[in-house]
C-alpha cells in the first residue's frame, strides 16, 4: 500500500522553470520527441548542454534519461522502430537532419555504456581499434596514443605491464576505464556516459567519478545516473526527467538545494524512485 | 510443527527422486557410450597394424591408406565448402535475419537437418553424379557432405553471434564503425570459438556418414590421384558398411580397424572442439 502522502500529481506539462542560461552551448535540443514504435517516450524536450561542463540527467527508471542520451550520437537508430523527431544542434548543425554523416558524428561524440564492453582483443588493440578507424598512425605514434588515452582514463599505471593481455581479463572497474580510454582515444569533443558506474563497486565507482571531474577540462560530458550523490558530486548542471517530460533543469547546486518543482524535491530527497 | 516436518520430508523425497532419475539417465547414456567404445576399441585394436597406414586395399585385404586419406580429403573439402556458406548464412540470420527471408532460411535449414542422409546421397547421385556427369568423384561426395553439414554450421554460427553481448555491438557502432567493420573486426572475433566449435562438430558428424557417399564418392582401391571429378574416392565408413558382410577374416579385420579409426577420429575432433572453447583467449573464465 503506497503512502498517499508521497503520491505525486499526474504529470502534466510542467514549465521548464529556471532553465539555466548557458553561455556557449555544445548541444541545443529543441522540441525533441522520441518514439519506440507507437510509444511516445520523450515529450517535446528542449534544453542546452554546456560546453566542457558535466551535465547530468536524473530521474526514476523509465523516465527517458537513457533514451535522451542515446539521441546525441544517434545510437538509437540501430534498433528498428526507434524514432527521434525534432532538432539536436551540435555546434549549430542539426545532427538529426537527413544526410548527416553518422560515422563522423560518432567520431565527435563518444559513448560509454552501463556495462563494460571491452572488445575481444588485447588491451592495446581495444584502444588502437577505434583510432585505426579514422587515422593511419605509424607504430610509435599509435603507442603514444594508446598510452595517452590510458593515462587520461587513469588506467595506465595498472595495465602498462599487460597491454597484450585480453581486455576481457581486467576487473570490472578496469574494463569500464578501458572503455572510457577507448572512447577518448579517437579524440572526441563530447563524452556520453550512460550510468558508467552503476555496475561497479563503490571504490571503482569513485574512481570513475574522479575521472569525470578530470575529463571535463577537455570534454563536454553528458552523464546519466541513478545515483543522486554521484550527480550532486560531479555535475555542473542537472536535468530531472519524469515520465518522458523534462521537469526541471538547473545548475546542480540549485537543483539539489532549492528545487522549484515538487516532483524534483520528492525524487532527490528519496521520497520517490 | 508437524506440518512443517511433513513438508521437509516431502521435499527430501522429491530431491532423492530427482537424483535417482538423473543418475539413471546418466547411467543409460554412459553405459551405451562406454559399451560402443569398448567393443570398437577391443575388436579394432587387434586388427591395428602398421600395414593399415602404408598399403592400399587389395580386394578385401591389404591396408586402409586409401580410405584414411579419402575420408580426410572428403570431410576436409566438405568442411571448407560448408564453412564458407554456413558462416555467411549464420551471419545473415543473426544480423539481418529478422524479416521473412530470415525465418524462411531458418525453417529450410531446420528441415535440412531432418532430411535422411541417404536421401541427400540420392539427390547428390541424381544431380552431380549422373546429370552433371561427374560420376563417382571427390567433388560429388564433398558437395553432398557439405550440404549435410550446412545446417549445423548455420545454426551454431547464428547462436554464437547472438551470444555476443549487445553492448559490444553498440559500442562498436558508437565508435563510428561501419557495418562491415563491426561484423568482421568485432563480432566474428568475439564469436570465433563458438563458430569454430560448430564447424568441428559438423566435421565430426560428416566423418561418420556413409549414406551420402555411397552414391557420390563410390569406392576405390587406389589412392586419390588429384582429379576432382571422374575418379572415385575411398573412405573408412564404406569399409565398415561393406566388408563386415564378406565371409573373409581379413575383411572383418579391416572393418573393425576402420571402425576403430573413425571412432578415434571423431573423439579427437570432439576433444579439439572442447579445447577450443576452454582456451579461447578472450573468454570470461
Amino acid at each position: 500500500m503506497p503512502d498517499p502522502s508521497v503520491s505525486l500529481p499526474k504529470p502534466e506539462r510542467w514549465p521548464v522553470r529556471g532553465t539555466p542560461l548557458i553561455e556557449n552551448p555544445k548541444f541545443q535540443v529543441r522540441n525533441l520527441n522520441f518514439y519506440y514504435g507507437d510509444y511516445h517516450a520523450l515529450h517535446d524536450i528542449s534544453l542546452d548542454i554546456a560546453e566542457k561542463k558535466v551535465t547530468t540527467f536524473i530521474g526514476p527508471s523509465g523516465c527517458g534519461k537513457t533514451t535522451l542520451i542515446r539521441c546525441f550520437n544517434r545510437i538509437f537508430e540501430l534498433h528498428p522502430g526507434h524514432r527521434a523527431m525534432g532538432e539536436i544542434m551540435l555546434d549549430g548543425e542539426n545532427i538529426l537532419a537527413k544526410g548527416q554523416d553518422v560515422h563522423a558524428l560518432r567520431a565527435k561524440v563518444g559513448m560509454v555504456f552501463q556495462k563494460p564492453t571491452p572488445f575481444p582483443m588485447s588491451v592495446y588493440d581495444n584502444i588502437a581499434f577505434g583510432v585505426k578507424l579514422y587515422e593511419r598512425l605509424p607504430r610509435r605514434a599509435m603507442d603514444d596514443r594508446v598510452e595517452w588515452a590510458l593515462n587520461k582514463a587513469a588506467l595506465w599505471e595498472e595495465v602498462k605491464g599487460k597491454l597484450l593481455e585480453s581486455g576481457t581479463r581486467l576487473s570490472g572497474g578496469q574494463q569500464q576505464r578501458l572503455c572510457i580510454a577507448r572512447a577518448i582515444a579517437i579524440r572526441p569533443e563530447v563524452l556520453l556516459l550512460d550510468e558508467p558506474a552503476s555496475s561497479l563497486d563503490p571504490y571503482s565507482s569513485l574512481k570513475i567519478e574522479a575521472l569525470i571531474t578530470e575529463l571535463k577540462a577537455d570534454y563536454t560530458i553528458v552523464l546519466v545516473t541513478h545515483n543522486m550523490q554521484q550527480a550532486a558530486r560531479v555535475s555542473d548542471f542537472a536535468a530531472f526527467l519524469f515520465m518522458g517530460d523534462l521537469i526541471e533543469y538547473k545548475d546542480t547546486d540549485t537543483l539539489f538545494t532549492n528545487p522549484s518543482s515538487q516532483q524534483t524535491d520528492a525524487y532527490i530527497t528519496g521520497r520517490y524512485g | 510443527m508437524i506440518a512443517t516436518r511433513f513438508w521437509i520430508r516431502w521435499r527430501r523425497f522429491k530431491s532423492a527422486l530427482g537424483w535417482t532419475l538423473s543418475g539413471a539417465a546418466f547411467l543409460a547414456l554412459a553405459v551405451a557410450m562406454i559399451q560402443i567404445l569398448f567393443y570398437v576399441f577391443a575388436k579394432g585394436f587387434k586388427s591395428l597394424t602398421f600395414k593399415l597406414f602404408t598399403e592400399n586395399t587389395i580386394g578385401v585385404g591389404g591396408g586402409l591408406k586409401n580410405a584414411i586419406l579419402g575420408t580426410l580429403l572428403l570431410s576436409g573439402t566438405a568442411m571448407i565448402l560448408a564453412a564458407l556458406v554456413g558462416v555467411a548464412a549464420g551471419l545473415y540470420l543473426s544480423e539481418y535475419g529478422e524479416g521473412r527471408m530470415g525465418s524462411l532460411t531458418r525453417f529450410l535449414s531446420d528441415v535440412l537437418v531432418g532430411v535422411p542422409s541417404i536421401v541427400l546421397g540420392f539427390v547428390g547421385y541424381v544431380t552431380l553424379t549422373v546429370w552433371l556427369r561427374w560420376r563417382f568423384s571427390l567433388a560429388a561426395g564433398a558437395i553432398t557432405l557439405a550440404v549435410l553439414m550446412l545446417p549445423y554450421i548455420v545454426r551454431s554460427t547464428e547462436l554464437a553471434l547472438r551470444r555476443v553481448a549487445s553492448g559490444i555491438r553498440e559500442s562498436a557502432y558508437a565508435l563510428g564503425c561501419r557495418d562491415h567493420q563491426v561484423v568482421f573486426k568485432v563480432l566474428l572475433k568475439a564469436a570465433a570459438p563458438g563458430i569454430g566449435t560448430g564447424i568441428l562438430l559438423a566435421l565430426a558428424i560428416s566423418a561418420g556418414e556413409t549414406a551420402p557417399l555411397l552414391y557420390t564418392a563410390g569406392w576405390s582401391n587406389y589412392g586419390w590421384s588429384g582429379r576432382l571429378i571422374h575418379e572415385p574416392v575411398a573412405y573408412l565408413t564404406y569399409v565398415i558398411w561393406s566388408f563386415i558382410g564378406e565371409p573373409f577374416h581379413s575383411a572383418h579385420a579391416l572393418a573393425y580397424a576402420a571402425a576403430f579409426l573413425i571412432t578415434a577420429l571423431i573423439l579427437l575432433i570432439n576433444l579439439i572442439a572442447r579445447l577450443l572453447i576452454a582456451t579461447s583467449p578472450h573468454g570470461n573464465r
